[in-house]
């Protein structure tokens, strides 16, 4: 049972306001090792400076969109073994099974409230307390 | 002179040939077609109208957020607060990656905000809280404010032409202010886990 203090996160979106929102969710969860990158290219220098255990990334970015970062990650030894939560306000299956042959470990639709949120992590990396 | 000529000379061709589109609360609409023109009706709520001037292309929504108790300078807001801010935020970014697919560009974007009326005396100020969200998205965002009309305490009929960036605005009495319906809280399925 992982301690959410111990879990160490980072958080992709081109949007300001969803990265301060999903930082304030995970907060809330008392996730307190938290990074923010704004698209997925900055997210991939921070993940090979420090590992996080899990990724929660914004489909719809600019440059590099949330598959084209799962792959970098995966296709990469030292980043390969993160855990990847895939967000999308689009929600298709047609994504979502795109995301499941990539290798995310969960996909989470917008707009999402904490308690989802909660479910979704503990859907990956178990139950937090 | 050639039907092209007249058409390009007198308004009321081109007026003929609009396509209006009437926005209602939690949608969105983007268009680059230039007859196209967007229409809502806005008391309490908030159109967003947002437009890239060199790709042509712009788009509106017209948004409520659920609950009351959002927080107008980014500071620290209850966990309902954030629930509303969560579903403004995924109405804002529905519109922004509608305009970004159909070739806008994020930098370029620039907005008309309008709504946000205080309609009822003696209640909160739902309609602040809503133009606050909207105007500090914007900001966050770095989304250049251009134009618009926030607050006071009369609704508007918005017309918007997403192509030109054109907007009108009509104020409208109180019988004719639409009703807000119930606040459009976030989907319970909307988070739905996919586990794998």
């Amino acid at each position: 049972m992982p301690f959410a203090s111990a879990l160490r996160v980072l958080i992709v979106d081109d949007q300001l306001t969803s990265r301060l929102l999903i930082r304030g969710g995970l907060q809330e969860l008392g996730i307190t090792d938290i990074e923010m990158a704004a698209d997925g290219e900055q997210a991939f220098k921070i993940m090979t400076a420090k590992v996080p255990h899990l990724v929660i990334s914004d489909f719809n970015m600019p440059k590099m969109d949330g598959i084209a970062f799962l792959r970098a990650i995966r296709n990469y030894e030292p980043t390969k073994k993160s855990a990847f939560i895939l967000m999308t306000g689009r929600g298709d299956k047609e994504l979502i099974e795109r995301a499941k042959q990539h290798g995310a470990n969960n996909v989470l639709a917008k707009p999402f409230t904490v308690p989802v949120l909660k479910a979704q992590i503990e859907g990956v990396v178990g139950r937090l307390k | 002179m050639t039907r092209d000529n007249v058409e390009a000379e007198v308004g009321p061709f081109v007026a003929a040939r609009e396509r209006r589109v009437h926005i209602i609360q939690g949608e969105y609409y983007v268009s680059d077609d230039p007859h196209v023109v967007l229409t809502t009706l806005l008391g309490s709520c908030v159109a967003a109208c947002l437009r890239d001037p060199i790709a042509g292309i712009g788009g509106m929504n017209h948004f409520l957020l659920p609950g009351q108790d959002v927080p107008l300078a980014g500071g620290e807001a209850g966990s309902q607060g954030r629930e509303a801010e969560r579903y403004g935020v995924h109405l804002m970014e529905l519109l922004v990656n509608g305009l970004l697919r159909s070739g806008a560009r994020r930098e370029r974007l620039e907005a008309k905000l309008f709504g946000g009326a205080r309609t009822m005396e003696g209640l909160s100020d739902i309609g602040g809280l809503n133009a606050g969200f909207a105007e500090r998205f914007l900001r966050n965002e770095g989304i250049r404010m251009i134009g618009g009309s926030l607050r006071g305490d009369q609704g508007r009929r918005i017309q918007f032409w997403p192509v030109s960036g054109r907007a009108r605005q009509v104020f409208l009495s109180p019988a004719q202010i639409p009703p807000p319906r119930p606040s459009p809280a976030p989907k319970p399925s909307g988070g739905a886990v996919e586990f794998f």
